[in-house]
Formats: structure tokens, C-alpha cells, sequence
């Protein structure tokens, strides 16, 4: 099957060429979403090579059952929810809290901190502007780091990913109401721990 | 673009937030994915699995090539010989008795038909509302029975109780 163009195709209808076992398909899925769902995972865990086994668990999960989803509903949503699932579950089983952007909190050795620090794609702005910007950028990164799990997924999936109150409560599956109270108080905390920088 | 639904404090916070750059996962992502995907694997490994009893498993999928089909006759024959061969060395090490051991058999194979046959007579010859009576009668012994075993049990384990209590206060 000759590979085809996915430019200005919606995520449903590249669905509709997976569900048709159509390889090119999953992997525009894949490309689409690597990185929102990595960023995601990546924010509320804090390591690399997990945030890297628990998005693959993602889309194994969500494109081995891509007969399930169903269209009246967001593809990303569906795949956000699964991800913030798997995510949510490791983070029961294993208390992982520590925070650090430029590499892993079990890195040993300076060398295997690189090894483990993730990519940040640069958005084309000038050294300066990009240096500062990286700057502020790390200090939210701890900041969102120091927040509880449940808060950070709700105000990265509101701030980060611009989904509304209702769509989060049913990515995160929780009331509308405990979702608007966990990102009023993520937003508190996080103007509290960056207080000291504005 | 969301709705501003927050206070002036926060502004500068979620214009941070909105600038946030997403981070990549490591280049052969999404090849490791796809690897795992059940539906795309059957036309990727099915040359490989020419050989013959060849079972491959790759990322929780199975792709099980189809064995060839062995004769009725030869399957026959290789079971009657390994059955035999084990009849023949139990037969040397334990020195059984070839009248007991058919015997035995026949009565384990039978067992059923000879309680279903029995029960058949029995009814022919003392009626069915007596062998119902009988029937009725031994369901009420179990429940006697069972009654009576778990009377003894509670008593046993009061009286050890009990035993334990007097031993703590006596301590």
C-alpha cells in the first residue's frame, strides 16, 4: 500500500486509515502525538526513560484498540486519558517525586544525567531569548514538579494543552468541580513557589 | 486560546505555561511502537515463519505457522506404542497382576455405568418412591452429619479458648 500524504487530514479520518490496518496511519498518529503525550507523562513523572516506556505503553495501549475509539469524542482526549491513566497508576505504585529537567533523579554520574536529559525542541528564538527563556522555563518546570500529580495533569492539560474544564474532567475522570478546585489551587501553589521571581 | 478565567496575578504565570516547549521522546519512538502493534505484524513476519513448528513471538504477538497434518493411522499407531511401552514397564516394576490391573480398569472406566445400572435395578426391584424415601433419608444424614462436625469443631475451639484465657490469667 503506497505510504500517503496526512496534511490536512483530521485526526479522525487518519483513525478511520489505521482502523483499516493502514501502517502509514498509526505512524501519523504516532507523530502527531509523541511529543504532547511524552511532554505530558514526562512533567508528571520526571524521568526520561520512564516517561519513554510509559508513553510507548500509551499508544501500544491506545492504536492496539484503535476499533474502540469511538469519533464523538477528541482522539487526543481519548489518548491523553490514557496516557494520565497509566501514568497515574505508576505513580501509586511507585512514589516518584523528585524533580530535575536535566536528567534523571537515579543518574549516578554527571555523564548519565546527559544521557537522561530530555530534548527540548527550540521554538526559533534568538541565544538570548531562548537562554531566558529556558531559564524561566526550568523554574516552572520545578514548580510544576513540586505540585501534587493530580494538580499538575489538570493545569498542564488546561495551560499547556488548552483543554477546557469539561474535557479534563473526563480525560482525568474526576467532577468538573474537583478539576476547577485542583487547577485553582495548582495555580496558587504555582504562584506561590514562583513568588520569589516576579 | 482559553478563556481568561483567572486573576491578573496568574497572567504572566499561564503565558509561561503557554510557552512551555514540548519534549521529544528518543528518535526510534515511534518504530518502537509501531513493532508492538498487533495488527501490523502478521504481513511483516510472515516470511520468516516458513519453516515448519515455527512459533514466533514478537511484542505479546504469536504468529503460529500450521502444523502439518499427521496421518490418522500413524498418530494411532505412535499412541497405541507409548501406551503400550508404559503398560509393559509398569508392568515390570510394580509386578502387577494382569487380571487385578484389567479388572481395575474396567471398573474406573465403568464406574458410572455400574452405579447408573445399579440404581436402575434398585428401582426395578424396590420401587422408586422407596429408593426417593432412601434418597431423601441420606440427605437428611448429611445434614445431620455436617451439623455434628461443626458442633465439634465450635466445641473444640471453645475449649481451647477457654484453655488459653485460664493459661493468660494464670501467667
Amino acid at each position: 500500500m503506497p505510504a500517503r500524504s496526512y496534511t490536512d487530514v483530521s485526526d479522525q479520518q487518519v483513525v478511520v486509515f489505521a482502523q483499516e490496518g493502514r501502517e502509514d496511519a498509526y505512524r501519523e498518529l504516532i507523530k502527531r502525538y509523541e511529543r504532547p503525550v511524552f511532554s505530558l507523562i514526562y512533567r508528571m513523572v520526571r524521568d526520561k526513560e520512564t516517561s519513554e516506556d510509559l508513553a510507548q505503553e500509551t499508544f501500544i495501549k491506545v492504536l492496539n484498540n484503535i476499533d474502540r475509539y469511538r469519533p464523538e469524542f477528541k482522539f487526543s482526549s481519548w489518548l491523553f486519558k490514557i496516557a494520565n491513566n497509566i501514568t497515574i497508576d505508576h505513580l501509586r505504585r511507585r512514589q516518584v517525586d523528585t524533580i530535575s529537567i536535566e536528567g534523571s533523579p537515579n543518574a549516578i554520574t554527571a555523564e548519565s544525567a546527559r544521557a537522561t536529559a530530555v530534548t527540548v525542541t527550540s521554538g526559533g528564538e534568538s541565544p538570548l531569548e531562548e537562554l531566558e527563556s529556558r531559564e524561566l522555563g526550568a523554574e516552572i518546570e520545578k514548580a510544576i514538579a513540586r505540585l501534587r500529580p493530580e494538580y499538575r495533569a489538570c493545569i498542564i492539560l488546561r495551560h499547556v494543552e488548552d483543554y477546557s474544564y469539561d474535557e479534563i474532567a473526563e480525560i482525568v475522570k474526576l467532577p468538573l468541580g474537583t478539576v476547577k478546585t485542583y487547577i485553582h489551587r495548582a495555580r496558587q501553589e504555582l504562584r506561590q513557589y514562583l513568588g520569589d521571581l516576579r | 486560546m482559553i478563556e481568561h478565567d483567572f486573576d491578573e496575578e496568574f497572567v504572566p504565570i499561564a503565558a509561561e505555561l503557554q510557552r512551555l516547549p514540548y519534549l521529544s521522546p528518543s528518535r526510534d519512538f515511534a518504530d518502537r511502537v509501531i513493532a508492538r502493534i498487533d495488527r501490523l505484524q502478521p504481513a511483516r513476519i510472515a516470511p520468516v515463519t516458513a519453516a515448519r513448528h515455527l512459533e514466533v513471538h514478537r511484542g505479546g504477538q504469536r504468529a503460529v505457522v500450521p502444523r502439518r497434518q499427521v496421518s490418522v493411522l500413524r498418530a494411532t499407531g505412535r499412541a497405541t506404542a507409548g501406551v503400550a511401552l508404559i503398560a509393559a514397564a509398569a508392568f515390570m516394576f510394580f509386578e502387577i497382576d494382569v487380571l487385578t490391573a484389567i479388572l481395575s480398569a474396567a471398573v474406573t472406566q465403568y464406574a458410572f455405568t455400574i452405579a447408573a445400572v445399579g440404581t436402575q435395578i434398585g428401582a426395578l426391584v424396590l420401587g422408586s418412591e422407596t429408593i426417593a424415601y432412601l434418597q431423601a433419608g441420606a440427605l437428611q444424614a448429611i445434614i445431620l452429619y455436617m451439623a455434628l462436625a461443626f458442633g465439634l469443631i465450635c466445641g473444640y475451639a471453645g475449649i481451647r479458648t477457654a484453655a488459653q484465657i485460664a493459661r493468660q490469667k494464670a501467667a
